[in-house]
């Protein structure tokens, strides 16, 4: 279960989030609805723990992430997947190297069937020994998601991972994604400022307004 | 700031601040006396070594700007004969020490040169001295720095999006148009980090202006340390020169400015072809200028080799070249650690404002010539060695003084500019997003800078690799003045046959560095080549 609690962000005297709470139980997916310059982006990376705040407290899984605007563990400690805008794929590895980054630990038996399940997931069998640029843009988002699935993570953040893609495979891939995240049972926030993508993609969805988030 | 931040600042701080030791050398010579003789510098030689000083630089200057510029406009944006291979072949009188240029247009176009004998005897024209005013001098500059403004505009032009030359085309604008409206405004920042690079060098020469005869300060400093034996005054002098390379890389900084020009996306397609007697026009001139700065005098090295060859190569050429090879190479990888470390992308690095300045003064060496630098070290660990005296310890200059280190040392404080410069370039174009998402995947700071920064910072890690060793093989007063017993390179070969008026014996060891540095460049050039 996810827990944001009394989230506030400034930026240089500018407040764009005032007493932001949130509550998802374990397999919600999530969206979060706002306007550019809203402060969504902004909440999103406060919880990822990239970002601090005024104030504001994360509690993932009865574990204290964030209190008081300050994180108590760093990202890389928090089990939390995300997804970016525009995909962050390690251009220098292959498909393979890029998904199994996050599961060094494995031995290569175990990486090659993760990585050879994670890429029937999501439709791209085949493809390990590509380099990113070798792929379309909606393929390297997919890659993406396969990449933050293979830690197996709590939580998975998708900071506006629909946006560079043109309308026809964007409406396919929203349905897709949820599709998957659903039968992983991985609780999700996507952001976005597409009312359609949030209906399409989620369980519930939250809006920014004035500051404060409502919940529809 | 963070714990892990404030740790982390430190380290990099710390050799940040080693690497600028000779800088703050130089610097404290002014709390020493020396008063009175810098009165009688200021008084009597001040005036003209500023004028003397600027006319070069702004010669030099708009010389390799304009000439820079155009080249590399021309093989990025023009389809015209011989193209392929001139875009290379511009590279090379990077392997051309500007000492050797010099002596070989000194030996064919001063009085006594066969160039100025014909011209009087054939075509009965007067003769003239080629060292009077400041003409020759600065074409000689242009022909030797060219390249650096090249390099960086070239690699600009190519990452302009054809878009944007296609927009201004479908809306009228002549290629001249095109090339002052739009590419150049956009390759602005290239085209000043070259310029930075060439005016540092031109400031720091000796060479060449001791050849032509012609005043600058570094020809100040060694007056005031050769014939007034003034360790303080040449420091002095020095930390002049220092404080116009700060102020070079602040007019650099501003004229970056904010924006970011360029796509990271590297275009292939040709918007212009010159075709018909445009394009052999045009080659004519990339080619005079290959010929001018690289063919011609590598000719004439070659003609004075072959003449000399047999009474000047002995087995003693083995060693020179060893001596040269592992200095160059050591230097090399030396430097370009250092430089990675310091150019890494770091969250913490970008809080720390005090950092950042630590960073730019460890580059400020590429000014001090290397004489002054050599000196500023010997003098830094004299004065150890007198404090570690004082407090009961022995002294360092037996086992420093004449070591391989030392001389290391002045190298990677020298070229750390070079270096960094290429590192850096490599390092900004790393996302934040890579960081973020290395991180959520788990990643230790280890793993994120072994596994993501370096693989992705490789291309500029080699190529500054490349560059430095050019540098150092041509080095020359510092490796004079530091070289452990035993260790003369080429360049000291050279320097000494030539201080002698040797010129034609001196071509051989010349010739056998510019193949060196030929190699090098070509081997830098491949690895631009699958970068752009």
């Amino acid at each position: 279960m996810l827990s944001v609690s009394d989230l506030t962000i400034s930026f240089d005297d500018n407040q764009v989030l005032e007493g932001f709470n949130l509550v998802l139980e374990s397999g919600d997916i999530f969206a979060l609805l706002g306007d550019s310059g809203s402060g969504k982006s902004s909440a999103l990376r406060f919880i990822a723990g990239l970002e601090s705040a005024q104030s504001g407290a994360v509690v993932l899984d009865g574990n204290d992430l964030s209190s008081n605007g300050t994180h108590q563990m760093r990202p890389e400690q928090r089990e939390i997947g995300m997804v970016f805008q525009d995909y962050a794929l390690f251009p220098h590895m292959t498909v393979f190297q890029n998904i199994c980054f996050g599961i060094n630990e494995l031995s290569k038996e175990n990486k090659v069937k993760k990585v050879s399940e994670l890429l029937q997931l999501i439709c791209l069998d085949g493809i390990e020994e590509k380099y990113p640029h070798q792929l379309s843009g909606g393929e390297q988002q997919r890659v993406c998601l396969a990449r933050s699935l293979a830690t197996s993570p709590k939580l998975l953040l998708l900071d506006e991972p629909f946006s560079s893609l043109d309308k026809s495979h964007r409406d396919q891939l929203v349905k897709e994604v949820r599709e998957i995240l659903k039968k992983e049972g991985v609780t999700s926030i996507l952001v976005t400022h597409d009312q359609n993508e949030a209906e399409n993609f989620a369980d519930k969805i939250g809006q920014i307004d004035k500051k404060q988030l409502r919940i529809n | 700031m963070d714990r892990f931040c404030f740790k982390s600042n430190i380290w990099i701080a710390l050799l940040a601040l080693i690497v600028a030791t000779p800088i703050f050398v130089v610097a404290s010579a002014w709390l020493l006396p020396g008063g009175e003789l810098w009165a009688h510098f200021a008084q009597t030689l001040l005036t003209d070594l500023v004028i003397s000083t600027v006319i070069l630089l702004l010669g030099v200057g708009l010389g390799v700007s304009v000439l820079g510029t155009i080249l590399a406009y021309l093989v990025v944006m023009v389809e015209f004969p011989g193209r392929r291979w001139l875009e290379w072949a511009l590279f090379l009188p990077f392997a051309i020490p500007a000492y050797v240029l010099a002596f070989v247009y000194l030996g064919v176009f001063d009085y006594s040169g066969y160039a100025q004998v014909w011209m009087r005897e054939t075509l009965g024209l007067p003769g003239f001295d080629i060292r009077a005013g400041h003409w020759a001098i600065i074409l000689t500059f242009i022909l030797v720095f060219y390249p650096y403004v090249y390099m960086m505009a070239r690699a600009s032009f190519k990452r302009q999006k054809i878009h944007m030359i296609e927009a201004g085309k479908m809306l009228g604008a002549s290629p001249i148009r095109v090339f002052w409206k739009i590419s150049v405004p956009l390759a602005r920042p290239a085209i000043a980090a070259g310029l930075l690079v060439t005016l540092m060098e031109t400031l720091a020469d000796f060479g060449v202006v001791s050849l032509f005869n012609y005043s600058t300060f570094t020809t100040a400093i060694y007056s005031a340390w050769g014939d007034f034996r003034s360790i303080e005054v040449a420091a002095q002098l020095a930390s002049l020169l220092v404080l116009v390379a700060f102020f070079l890389i602040y007019f650099e900084r501003r004229a970056r400015g904010k924006a970011k020009y360029y796509s990271t996306d590297v275009s292939h397609i040709r918007p212009y072809t010159a075709n018909g007697w445009i394009g052999w026009l045009l080659f004519a001139f990339v080619f005079s200028v290959f010929m001018l700065s690289f063919a011609m005098p590598i000719l004439q090295i070659i003609i004075w080799s072959v003449d000399v060859f047999a009474k000047e190569w002995s087995g003693k050429y083995t060693s020179f070249f060893a001596s040269t090879a592992i200095l160059t190479l050591s230097a090399a990888v030396l430097t370009v650690t250092v430089a990675t470390v310091l150019a890494l992308p770091s969250r913490c690095k970008n809080q720390s404002k005090i950092l950042q300045m630590l960073i730019h003064l460890s580059t400020l060496g590429y000014a001090l010539p290397g004489s002054v630098m050599a000196v500023g070290l010997m003098y830094g660990v004299q004065n150890i060695s007198l404090v570690s005296g004082y407090l009961g310890g022995s002294s360092l200059n037996h086992f420093l003084f004449g070591s391989i280190a030392l001389l290391l040392f002045a190298y990677v404080s020298r070229f750390m500019a070079i270096a960094y410069n290429s590192t850096s370039a490599s390092s900004e174009q790393i996302k934040p997003v890579f960081e973020q998402s290395a991180r959520l995947l788990g990643a230790s700071r280890f793993r994120l800078i072994w596994q993501v920064y370096l693989p992705m910072m490789t291309p500029g890690i080699m190529a500054g690799a490349l560059l430095v060793a050019v540098d150092v093989m041509k080095e020359l007063p510092a490796t004079y003045l530091l070289r452990p017993f035993g260790w003369d390179t080429l360049a000291i070969r050279v320097y000494e046959l030539s201080a002698e008026g040797l010129f034609e014996r001196a071509a051989v060891p010349a010739l056998m560095m510019v193949i060196f540095g030929a190699v090098l460049m070509l081997a830098f050039n491949k690895l631009d080549s699958s970068r752009l």
